[in-house]
């Protein structure tokens, strides 16, 4: 899968080469808003990380060019300004995701293959946490590889925690995914099937954890062994 | 001295006071013309009438002169009408004739110079006033002189004289008036195009310094005072860029530098150098994030139509720091209204000071307790830990930049609190500290509520 990343810091940018490289992806380098144009009006990439300070013009420029197309290339924004107005354009210009500098590569990693695994991005495989793995092609949860069964509601909860891995996921969030518009949910539905999941994955010795943050929402981890 | 608020006051009392005294010197004028066409009138009337009692002159068949008057002259100058009276001097100043008891002339000291000519005597309380025509009657000089009393004066030209005011000259008070209401229409006109660049200049906050005061249609007069207010606004505005040009060039130069040292640190064969090297380089870029949002900050305004859901911001700020927290054995959970709370302000900087506080009491809060929000509808949001709570003589201090209660303590830069009383400074917004009779702190961030229909 081939990716662009448009920066002007040349050592920056071979470093996110190197590392993006290591986890699998092949990778173009462009320095300049100018060549970033020229090159995406004919090839197309699996997605894009564009840093938006740019010596010839700026980033976000190309990003509402590339939206005004109808391109829905994944674009991951990289800033240096963690401002307040550049987070807001950012998101409005179209970015996907947003990434303030410095960043840890592994997240950077991470929050491209969250892009490509949106329907209709190339990346379709599985989302892994501990010795628990969820296929998504097959909607199937593994524990150390083994298939298990679990009901639709269980299925869809824990998809969705493991999509969004790292990220507290909110109440309305799990409510919206399983029930959709349909409404009529009662109002500790959520907890059954989260209760429901957590009791299911500990049974069947899933090192992970489903936290629940009161007031916010759940978290899946890795389990925490206790501290030394 | 009399200080007039607006110009259109001052307008209108200058205008009432000219009003006030053209009136005055109008009528003034007015009569002493009306009085003059009176009088010319008068002394006209007075000539005309010795001319033609002069023609009644004549010569006897002995030589004398004699005055037939016709009978309807006679009625005129007879005695008990007693408005008008002739009489006829010659040259010695001998009366010849004269409608006056015991022969007496009109006027005593008659000059005898000119052709024509007015004169005027008392007569007991009577004004006398009238003409003496010079005439030469067979061969003899005589005067001729025909008078009236002016206190039977002509009723006409009386009432006119005596009337006029009530007739005529009122009419010049409302057409001064109307005058001055037209004056004001023309100045409120004129200032029109001010107030619309008054109306312009209350949308200029330090979040709109780009607007600018029309200066199409302001009166020449006004325009070095619009176009200096908007030269000055320009210097505020370079003033704003700036500061925004220098923390985004900061922002930039600080951190991809930051981000090559961690990609490098990241790709490093010994993870336990690797692990100590991206702690310190987290704190560092910890650091340097909070020193850009203060330069950020000094140069940040509010849009005073902001308004921002305090609820949503603190769920959010919760959500984002809960994965941290977890890994660190503390937890997070949030309390309070799950209603949207509207307060004034900017959603961005209320969840930065919101995580400032976070953080800061995840770090205070020993291991496996919890760190509380609690959003109230009032448009408060509080963030309490377990920590060891704050000093009395702290309270003050811990706002301050760079202020630390352990000067070797990891992970603390000593700018997140003053960080989040800038945000509240900038919302009008109060932060209160307090400690929890259960022990630890308790932060509060109280802002301006926004909600529609306040509850009561």
């Amino acid at each position: 899968m081939r990716l662009l990343v448009i920066e002007d810091n040349a050592v920056l940018s071979e470093l996110l080469a190197k590392g993006l490289r290591a986890a699998g992806y092949e990778v173009d380098l462009l320095a300049t808003a100018s060549e970033a144009r020229a090159v995406l009006m004919t090839t197309t990439y699996a997605a894009i990380i564009l840093d938006l300070g740019l010596p010839d013009g700026d980033g976000l420029a190309i990003l509402r060019e590339l939206r005004h197309r109808k391109d829905s290339t994944p674009v991951l924004v990289l800033t240096a300004r963690g401002g307040l107005q550049d987070r807001v354009s950012g998101l409005r210009s179209g970015a996907d995701d947003y990434m303030v500098k410095p960043f840890a590569l592994e997240e950077l990693v991470a929050r491209l293959e969250a892009q490509l695994r949106r329907p209709g991005q190339q990346l379709g495989n599985s989302l892994h946490i501990a010795n628990l793995e969820f296929d998504l092609r097959g909607r199937q949860a593994l524990i150390d590889n083994q298939p298990q069964v679990l009901s639709s509601r269980e299925t869809e909860v824990l998809e969705l925690l493991m999509r969004s891995k790292g990220r507290v996921v909110s109440k309305k969030q799990v409510e919206d995914h399983i029930f959709g518009l349909s409404g009529d949910v009662a109002s500790n539905a959520i907890e059954v099937y989260v209760h429901r999941l957590r009791k299911q994955l500990s049974d069947r010795g899933a090192k992970v954890t489903i936290h629940t943050i009161r007031g916010v929402g759940y978290l899946i981890a890795e389990e925490k062994r206790d501290p030394v | 001295m009399i200080r007039f608020e607006s110009i259109i006051s001052r307008i209108v009392i200058l205008h009432v006071i000219a009003v006030a005294i053209t009136s005055v010197l109008m009528s003034v004028a007015l009569s002493w013309l009306l009085s003059v066409a009176t009088n010319n009138i008068h002394n006209d009337a007075m000539e005309e009438q010795a001319v033609s009692l002069a023609e009644h002159l004549g010569l006897d068949a002995d030589g004398q002169l004699s005055l037939h008057l016709p009978p309807n002259l006679q009625g005129l100058y007879s005695q008990p009408y007693g408005r008008y009276s002739y009489a006829v001097v010659d040259q010695a100043g001998k009366t010849l004739f004269s409608s006056l008891k015991d022969n007496a002339p009109v006027f005593a000291a008659d000059p005898r110079s000119a052709t024509v000519e007015f004169l005027e005597t008392n007569s007991g309380d009577a004004a006398i006033s009238g003409a003496s025509v010079r005439r030469i009657v067979g061969g003899r000089t005589v005067w001729v002189q025909a008078a009236e009393d002016l206190a039977n004066s002509d009723v006409l030209t009386d009432d006119i004289v005596n009337d006029f005011y009530r007739h005529v000259g009122w009419i010049t008070l409302p057409i001064l008036l109307l005058l001055l209401v037209i004056d004001i229409a023309i100045f409120r006109r004129a200032l029109w195009p001010l107030r619309q660049a008054s109306e312009t200049a209350q949308q200029i906050t330090p979040a709109r310094t780009d607007i600018r005061l029309p200066l199409k249609e302001i009166p020449s007069e006004v325009r070095p005072l619009v176009s200096a207010i908007n030269k000055a606004l320009d210097r505020l505005d370079e003033g704003f860029r700036l500061q925004r040009e220098f923390t985004a060039d900061a922002a930039h130069e600080l951190r991809t530098p930051l981000s090559i040292l961690r990609t490098r640190v990241e790709t490093l064969d010994d993870p336990h150098v690797a692990k100590a090297l991206l702690q310190d380089i987290e704190a560092m870029s910890r650091v340097v994030g909070q020193l850009l949002d203060i330069a950020e900050l000094e140069a940040f305004a509010i849009d005073p139509a902001e308004v921002a859901d305090l609820q949503a911001a603190t769920a959010e700020v919760a959500g984002f720091v809960a994965p941290l927290a977890l890994e660190q054995g503390r937890e997070i959970e949030l309390l309070g209204t799950t209603a949207p709370v509207l307060v004034k302000g900017n959603a961005e900087m209320i969840k930065r000071a919101i995580r400032n506080l976070a953080e800061n009491a995840i770090r205070h809060t020993p291991r496996d307790t919890v760190v509380e929000f609690v959003v109230e509808e009032s448009g408060t949001v509080s963030v309490q830990d377990r920590g060891p709570g704050i000093s009395g003589e702290e309270r003050e201090l811990i706002f301050h930049r760079f202020w630390r209660h352990d000067r070797n303590s990891q992970g603390s830069s000593g700018l997140g609190l003053s960080i989040v009383q800038r945000i509240a400074e900038l919302h009008g917004a109060t932060v209160e500290v307090e400690n929890r009779p259960a022990g630890g702190a308790c932060f509060s961030l109280h802002f301006i509520s926004a909600a529609p229909y306040p509850k009561s």
